[in-house]
């Protein structure tokens, strides 16, 4: 690693001292796949870095395409994976410490994609608030706890006792499953995915949960999406993940209202605008190269960035601070944000 | 001119189990005109019935769909096609591939995983074309694909060895080739990233151009309607509930239901309150009785939970479905009938 890497490195982390309720600090997964000669690797998730800081709720999407690691970044701070290196703090305290211990189990919550697969079909959808609360030794509040946390999201006990998932709605099943986390009453969620398979109608719903929790409970989110829109309308700070690695972070209005990272700028105009007046006109290229992007050298962008330079092929990009924001490219190495973009 | 009309179509799932008989009603009584060289856009959530819909107007009728009513009629250049009247899979076979044409969704489902994709061509042109390899099926397929910005290589390749968005583009030429009349498209841009899924819009539009056929697109993402159709129907619940040009429909939405759709919609850029609708959509094997969404509406009236509202045409070309359009209409009506007098 050169000593660039490393100075950029230090650059990201969060210049304040308060306390973090969770730090990462360039956390890597490497998969290998195969056996011998046949062998290879796929850098899953490439030295990401960020925080979320004790005492001040928020949401933090980590957004990008499907094979961009951000799943597998959920993974690794759920403890469903370990990391091959870096550093994952909860509350100061080192993961490989707490995995599997119940104060961390019960203090960081998941939330998955698809609800129908969340629970298990032949199992009543009740049994699962049971469980949690024996789980977590507060069965004797029984009942008042469940009933409170299904209230949260608009359900009530008397809605899913004694239903089996498949006699539910999806979005009423994927709200069970947010106020099933929230019985621990954890300080950090971790949703990957939450809304995509729920109807378009019943969306805003769920979506609206996220917030209303961060406001009224001051539980902090990681919201883990591919869609945009929800991300800007819901977040606090955004990450945008390419091929494994982080090539820009910060708030949401900044990062998105004027993208900088020449692949954040594509992603934005990629997502299509309800509006029949405002359709795309420019043609895009199409890439057939999407597989080949992990294993580019230097910039994982460089093979498709319409602003590609003799550098960006060779030598992996820091992270340069502007405009109140962190972004992995050269273009704006001076720092002022007056580069060619 | 129209290509295809729908007349009061009623197709609906009917199973039995121990002698009791149950009625999907998937489509009940669904009216439509699609003119030749369009985009006609159909909108809907899951379980809406508006596969159904495609399956029936494509003839694909298999127990336990059974079509009950209505009239499916294409009017190709030289000939007419009822295509409920027809009987044989060989009069089927024909029509379908050549004269109309599917986009499937899922397009790891479609293309046969231990096959080469130069398999695949081989069998449609094949069957319809009865071209069998040699130097004329390389001339017709590379002409196709190369004009699809596809390479000729990935002819050899398996499908596992491509990208979901290059199988897509591969299921998309595969569809094409025949250069159909009427192509359906079944959530062509479904599970695909954002990127590539303004690709494969991109890809469609330059079809539409070259070939000339007209298209029906079937998503429930209003945003890529906003962005290809020309004219669009939201369906609810088995029936269509408003249809009009897209620029109308987005500006100016009749159906309370399509007015929540909209609204609900995060966009770019906009931080405001977004709400979903209360409730979510009925179950098609016992759907509310009048119009099917008064249960969710905000403007229902006494009326609604006991008659169904037709669609009628309040504007050029805009039709709705709801009783608080009545009004305008019944005006118009006795204007004329006071003329009279």
């Amino acid at each position: 690693m050169s000593k660039l890497e490393s100075s950029a490195r230090t650059t990201i982390e969060t210049k304040s001292n308060a306390q973090k309720l969770l730090q990462v600090k360039n956390l890597t997964k490497v998969f290998t796949k195969g056996q011998g000669l046949v062998r290879s690797t796929i850098l899953a998730v490439n030295d990401v870095s960020f925080s979320l800081e004790l005492d001040r709720p928020e949401i933090f999407t980590v957004a990008g395409e499907s094979g961009s690691g951000k799943s597998t970044v959920a993974k690794l701070i759920l403890g469903f994976e370990v990391p091959t290196s870096g550093i994952i703090q909860y509350k100061g305290e080192e993961l490989s410490t707490l995995r599997g211990k119940k104060e961390f189990m019960k203090d960081v919550q998941p939330v998955f994609q698809n609800p129908f697969e969340t629970f298990n079909p032949l199992k009543k959808v009740e049994s699962y608030f049971h469980e949690t609360q024996k789980n977590f030794g507060m069965s004797k509040k029984n009942g008042d706890v469940a009933e409170r946390c299904l209230e949260l999201v608009g359900l009530s006990f008397r809605e899913i006792s004694g239903k089996y998932p498949n006699e539910m709605s999806g979005g009423q099943l994927q709200r069970a499953s947010i106020a099933r986390a929230l019985i621990t009453n954890p300080s950090l969620l971790i949703v990957d995915e939450p809304v995509s398979m729920i109807d378009a109608s019943l969306r805003m719903s769920v979506i609206n949960l996220f917030k209303k929790f961060k406001e009224e409970q001051g539980v902090s989110i990681i919201y883990i999406t591919h869609d945009l829109a929800t991300a800007y309308y819901v977040s606090d700070r955004i990450s945008i993940m390419l091929r494994g690695q982080i090539v820009e972070i910060g708030s949401v209005k900044k990062v998105l209202d004027q993208p900088l990272h020449p692949y954040t700028q594509l992603l934005k105009s990629s997502v299509p605008l309800p509006d029949p007046a405002n359709r795309w006109t420019k043609e895009i290229a199409l890439s057939d190269m999407e597989a080949k992007e992990y294993g580019q050298k230097g910039c994982k962008f460089s093979g498709r960035c319409p602003h590609v330079m003799e550098i960006c092929r060779v030598r992996e990009p820091d992270y340069f601070e502007v405009d109140e924001r962190y972004v992995k490219c050269y273009l704006y190495e001076s720092g002022s944000g007056q580069s060619a973009v | 001119m129209s290509i295809l009309s729908v007349e009061n179509l009623k197709a609906h799932y009917v199973t039995e189990k121990r002698r009791k008989i149950t009625r999907v009603l998937a489509v009940d009584g669904v009216t439509f005109h699609i003119n030749k060289n369009e985009i006609y856009g159909i909108a809907g959530e899951s379980g809406c019935g508006k596969s159904t819909l495609l399956k029936a107007i494509s003839g694909l009728i298999k127990p336990p769909l059974q079509v009950l009513e209505g009239e499916v009629k294409y009017h190709f250049d030289d000939r007419e096609l009822d295509i409920l009247a027809l009987r044989g899979e060989k009069e089927r076979r024909e029509i379908r591939g050549a004269r109309i044409s599917h986009i499937p969704q899922g397009s790891m489902s479609v293309l046969n995983p231990v096959r080469r994709i130069r398999k695949s061509f081989e069998d449609i042109v094949g069957t319809h074309l009865g071209i069998r390899g040699g130097s004329e099926f390389e001339e017709l397929v590379k002409s196709h694909i190369e004009a699809l910005g596809l390479d000729w290589n990935v002819m050899h390749s398996f499908p596992h060895q491509l990208s979901g968005g290059m199988r897509q583009r591969i299921t998309i030429a595969l569809a094409t080739i025949l250069k159909p009349d009427v192509i359906f498209a079944d959530e062509p841009t479904t599970a695909l990233d954002v990127v590539v899924q303004r690709g494969v819009v991109q890809l469609i539009k330059k079809i539409k151009q070259e070939q000339q056929n007209t298209l029906v697109i079937v998503t429930h993402d209003l945003a890529i309607h906003a962005n290809l159709c020309d004219r669009l129907a939201i369906m609810y619940a088995g029936r269509i509930v408003e249809e009009a040009n897209v620029q109308d429909m987005f500006q100016t939405p009749k159906h309370p239901y399509t007015e929540m759709l909209l609204n609900s919609l995060p966009t770019l850029g906009d931080r405001s309150v977004r709400e979903s609708a209360p409730g979510a959509p009925p179950s098609l094997v016992n759907p509310p009785s009048g119009c099917r969404f008064h249960p969710r509406c905000p403007k229902v009236m006494e009326k609604c939970r006991l008659e169904v509202p037709e669609l009628i045409e309040v504007e050029s070309g805009h039709q709705v479905a709801c009783f608080l359009q009545e009004g305008r209409v019944y005006e118009q009506t006795r204007e004329l009938g006071a003329n009279y007098h």
